[in-house]
């Protein structure tokens, strides 16, 4: 597996603070081949869709703790669409409810990892869904 | 290597952009991951340059992102467009990086009048990175005014960057004195502007006044590439004084408009081009080395050297595309 070449944003919406699981995967990333931009806290769709266009990255991974997951996805997806960007991938990590999967999958989320996961589960999925 | 192989990431299929912005930055990657024989092939007469290009250099940590956060937003007061490439070391080992310059131009990145590229150096290891200069010119004719250049940090003699840019920027930190000293035969020959950032800090003034004994020494001395007659300012700057930026805006304007009468445009074209062929000679060699067979490795430098002659002058579309 080798995410070599490929951009990746990760980034931080919404209000939690805690991103030792966004830079973790960033280092992970990097490790695995990738160059990784990372916005820093408490960004908003908006902010974050600007910065993935201007980065050319091929896809966008949000951290989220929060449980704002839902708006928050339904905003990047439309702040996307809005700067004809709409084929740059979104997954998401954190905290996410089991019961939510379908619908975040439904409003345009690629991939979705846990905590349950380990990191290279977590490397190979983003790599196949890249490779996609 | 294939071609292919040079520009993993992309996906040449995608649909035009109908978003100005997005077209730009997508061209930029291309231009970015372009193996040399792309770049040769997309490689056409070079653009009148427009715009004004900066070039900030220095060792890690030296506040270069911040300074050019401060600096770009002072820039776009007076109405520039800005752009930034920021180059950050790719990992020799997993040939990844974190492009974490961004993150410190976080008070200006937010402003539609600046547009940041992040860029890992990749194969380079001059403080920039692979096809830095053809990105400068791809990003003529996109509506920006100036480009700002952020070196990979940098020890003595990393110095490409003065090739590229019009005006160089080299920032130091306070109590860096022996680094200072060994910089005197490397980059602080070449820096038009010194800045001693983070001089809220102890030893910063000492500092200031040996680099400016130094700077009026070589200026004194000086004759080469047209460059008489510019005294390089040396200011200090502090994150905690932001009006401290004020005199580092200024003293670009001051050497922009020295430049106009002062320097001699056709030598400075001249090392732009030995820069670029001399970039794009030293990436195919790389290319040609890392798809050498172990075996082939085996025989002597000189044997090795004169093979990788002969295929150097076979076109790199030839053959192996």
């Amino acid at each position: 597996m080798s995410l070599k070449g490929k951009r990746i944003l990760i980034a931080k919406p919404g209000l939690d603070g805690h991103d030792v699981g966004a830079k973790i995967i960033a280092l992970a990333l990097r490790d695995a081949g990738a160059d990784v931009i990372y916005t820093g806290l408490r960004k908003s769709p908006d902010y974050i869709a600007r910065v993935a266009v201007d980065e050319d990255v091929d896809a966008v991974g949000l951290s989220m703790l929060s449980g704002s997951h839902k708006e928050i996805v339904a905003e990047t997806v439309q702040c996307l669409e809005a700067l004809d960007a709409s084929d740059i991938k979104i997954f998401i990590g954190g905290t996410i409810p089991a019961e939510d999967h379908k619908g975040l999958k439904a409003a345009g989320v690629c991939g979705i990892y846990t905590a349950e996961m380990t990191i290279d589960d977590v490397l190979s999925a983003i790599d196949k869904e890249l490779a996609a | 290597m294939s071609a292919a192989e040079g520009n993993p990431g992309r996906n040449p299929q995608r649909r035009p952009a109908r978003n100005p912005r997005r077209e730009m930055s997508r061209a930029l990657s291309r231009v970015a991951n372009a193996t040399v024989a792309e770049s040769l092939e997309h490689q056409g007469e070079l653009p009148e340059q427009a715009l004004y290009r900066i070039g900030v250099t220095g060792a890690p940590g030296a506040g270069k992102s911040t300074l050019i956060s401060h600096l770009a937003s002072r820039r776009v007061e007076h109405g520039a467009r800005v752009a930034v490439v920021a180059i950050d070391p790719t990992s020799p080992i997993s040939h990844g990086s974190i492009l974490g310059d961004r993150i410190r131009m976080d008070a200006v990145s937010d402003d539609p009048n600046i547009f940041i590229r992040s860029i890992p150096s990749r194969r380079a290891h001059d403080g920039l990175a692979d096809n830095t200069a053809d990105l400068l010119w791809a990003m003529e004719g996109h509506g920006f005014d100036e480009v700002i250049v952020e070196t990979v940090g940098v020890g003595q003699a990393e110095y490409s960057v003065r090739a590229i840019v019009d005006t160089v920027v080299l920032v130091l930190l306070p109590e860096s004195g022996d680094a200072v000293q060994a910089m005197k035969a490397g980059l602080l020959e070449l820096a038009d502007i010194y800045v001693v950032n983070k001089a809220d800090l102890p030893g910063a003034e000492l500092m200031a006044g040996d680099i400016a004994a130094t700077a009026a020494h070589q200026a004194a001395h000086q004759s080469n590439g047209g460059a008489e007659g510019w005294l390089p300012p040396v200011l200090l700057t502090s994150n905690r004084d932001a009006d401290s930026f004020a005199a580092l805006d200024e003293a670009i304007e001051a050497h922009r408009t020295w430049r106009q009468d002062r320097v001699d445009a056709d030598v400075v074209r001249r090392a732009r081009i030995r820069y670029q062929v001399h970039g794009l000679i030293g990436r195919r060699a790389e290319e040609l080395l890392e798809a050498m067979p172990d075996a082939d490795l085996d025989r002597s430098p000189k044997e090795i050297y004169q093979a990788l002659l002969r295929q150097l002058t076979t076109a790199p579309d030839d053959g192996d595309g």
